[in-house]
């Protein structure tokens, strides 16, 4: 079992100021000045970069919103075409001498639906 | 004005407020530090990053807990990630910077041994161990308040005390043997 001291439940003051003075350090004042300054600094750093950020931020956004749309509408496209394949398709089929091939047929009852 | 109205008044932006926190509890999270860290710059900046993350957390500091060990616990986190850091890095003594106090050059150079030795023997402690016993002998926190900082349970602490006191006594005792 530990033995514990009336002695361990208070701060031991010759142990205190000898940790004190071995770890307290040079220039307190100035240490805390550094610190202040250091906090203070950095945080208005952040606040003006949150703020120059916000804008530009939206201004991406937009601008992705934009690009994506348009790359939508690009892939959209060959679908648009393919339409127009099969429509001259079935005219072509009307206007041939040879009989049209099952495919053929198909696609044209699946366009007249 | 107490801690918690500073740090209420920190959290709505009052950055004077915070100053003064800084003010208040600056020098003990600067020896917590070097503590954990005995590189003096590595120790700086740690408390200057544990502070900066505090400032940034204000917000979510609640009033009604005490504010030291809230603060102390950031601290204490900032230093034990630079010391991950920098693991591999050899710390240096921090006797080469201490405060002279115009002593002359015997006084000084038993100071600075005397410094040293005792730099040297919390080293030997465990990491814990070393930072309750700074806490608690050297800033006057009570146990309760360094449980709190350090999230252990309070019968920890006072065995950490406990424990870091009879390996710094003895190391000490034999320091002063070796001056006789």
């Amino acid at each position: 079992m530990m033995e514990h001291t009336p002695f361990d439940h208070a701060p031991d003051p010759e142990l205190g100021a000898l940790l004190r003075e071995a770890l307290t350090g040079p220039e307190p004042e100035a240490f805390l000045h550094r610190v202040r300054a250091a906090v203070t600094t950095r945080d208005d750093q952040w606040d003006v970069l949150e703020r120059w950020a916000r804008p530009r931020v939206l201004a991406a956004a937009v601008a992705a919103g934009l690009v994506l749309w348009l790359g939508v509408r690009q892939l959209a496209q060959p679908e648009l075409d393919a339409g127009v394949m099969v429509a001259s398709n079935r005219a072509s089929t009307v206007l041939s001498s040879q009989p049209p091939s099952p495919d053929e047929i198909l696609a044209s009852l699946w366009e007249s639906r | 004005m107490e801690d918690a109205d500073l740090a209420r008044a920190a959290a709505r932006g009052d950055a004077h407020a915070f100053g003064r926190l800084v003010d208040r509890h600056g020098i003990a999270a600067r020896r917590a530090a070097r503590a954990i860290l005995r590189d003096d710059d590595d120790a700086d900046d740690a408390v200057q990053e544990g502070m900066l993350a505090a400032w940034r957390a204000i917000d979510r500091y609640d009033p009604a807990r005490p504010f030291r060990p809230w603060l102390m616990r950031i601290v204490v986190n900032a230093a034990l990630d630079a010391r991950r850091r920098h693991q591999v890095r050899r710390a240096e003594p921090i006797g080469e910077t201490l405060e002279t106090g115009g002593l002359g050059p015997d006084r000084l150079a038993e100071a600075a041994l005397l410094r040293e030795r005792i730099v040297a023997s919390l080293a030997t402690l465990p990491e814990r161990q070393r930072i309750a016993l700074v806490l608690f002998d050297a800033e006057g926190w009570g146990h309760a308040e360094i449980a709190a900082a350090l999230g252990v349970p309070e019968g920890t602490v006072r065995s950490y005390v406990f424990h870091a006191r009879r390996a710094m006594r003895r190391e000490l005792a034999s320091l002063a043997e070796g001056m006789r």
